[in-house]
């Protein structure tokens, strides 16, 4: 009984302590309203702002996929869906499925 | 291992006020101008504003306010007014 | 946050112009002058604003609204726009439709 309470329980990692050890690493980012944006993590916010180095912002529409390249932004949190730790963007997953 | 350094959101804001940004809003438009500041809404006032609607300049404005709810990201922008 | 930092720096400093430290300052500045609101669902305003708050709900008179509406040609596929004005004497607006304000050009 008592080695059990001795062992910290894995899920007390918070979320955003994880996100927190993604800080320098690459991270991927799925918006609202079709958008993925992927970079590097410089660090964040109380809300998930976030700053982002060397980003593509990619846009699915019906005619296609739209990328765009960025040097630095400050990502609005209210737009974020889902973080994947590590993600190389809608290009990397669709490279590991096939 | 030491820890990567951090740019926090509010450090990046600071390094950009006063300089030439991109604000991309949720609909696609894109304004580009001058930032004067902005709030922790991320409302944000711009000098010398230009629209660009699919890549196409569309309009321009003295000052523009954006409200904050609007927008998805601010980027610097490299070319130089 | 921004606010209270704003006016502790006025505190502080005793500024003596008004200076645009927070971007609502730039709303207050355009008190009593003809602005231009860009809003959701393609309208767009233009009007004296008398009134505004911390959301951007406003009180805008001598307004005229230009709805634009864009048509897709059924035979050519080419978009078709479609401008529809009127004029309100008064208007309240409310602030979560607002997009983006730009106050009359300085000496034009």
């Amino acid at each position: 009984m008592s080695s059990a309470a001795a062992k910290p329980n894995p899920s007390t990692l918070l979320p955003l302590e994880l996100i927190d050890k993604c800080i320098g690493s690459r991270i991927h980012a799925i918006l609202r309203t079709n958008k993925e944006v992927v970079g590097t993590l410089l660090g964040f916010d109380d809300y998930v702002n976030m700053v982002l180095e060397d980003v593509k912002e990619y846009e699915t529409t019906s005619e296609g996929r739209r990328v765009t390249k960025l040097e630095r932004i400050l990502l609005n949190g209210s737009n974020i869906v889902m973080l994947v730790p590590g993600g190389e963007g809608p290009e990397g997953t669709v490279a590991a499925t096939s | 291992m030491a820890a990567p350094a951090r740019t926090n959101p509010s450090d990046f804001l600071k390094e950009l006020s006063g300089r030439p940004v991109v604000v991309k809003l949720n609909s696609g438009v894109d304004y580009r101008g001058l930032l004067s500041c902005l709030d922790g809404y991320m409302n944000i006032a711009l000098e010398q504003t230009e629209e660009y609607v699919n890549g196409q300049l569309k309009k321009k404005y003295g000052d523009a306010f954006i409200r904050g709810n609007n927008v998805l990201y601010i980027s610097g922008s490299k070319t130089k007014k | 946050m921004a606010a209270t930092a704003a006016l502790e720096a006025a505190g502080d400093h005793q500024l003596a112009e008004i200076t645009v430290e927070e971007p609502l300052d730039l709303v207050r500045l355009c008190i009593d002058e003809k602005i231009y609101v860009k809003m959701r669902n393609d309208r767009e305003l233009t009007g004296v604003l008398y009134a505004y708050d911390q959301h951007l709900n406003m009180i805008l008179g001598g307004v005229v609204e230009v709805i634009t509406v864009t048509e897709i040609d059924p035979e050519t596929y080419e978009e078709i726009y479609k401008e529809t004005k009127r004029e309100i004497p008064m208007l309240f607006v409310r602030g979560d439709g607002v997009i983006l304000i730009s106050p009359p050009t300085r000496g034009s």
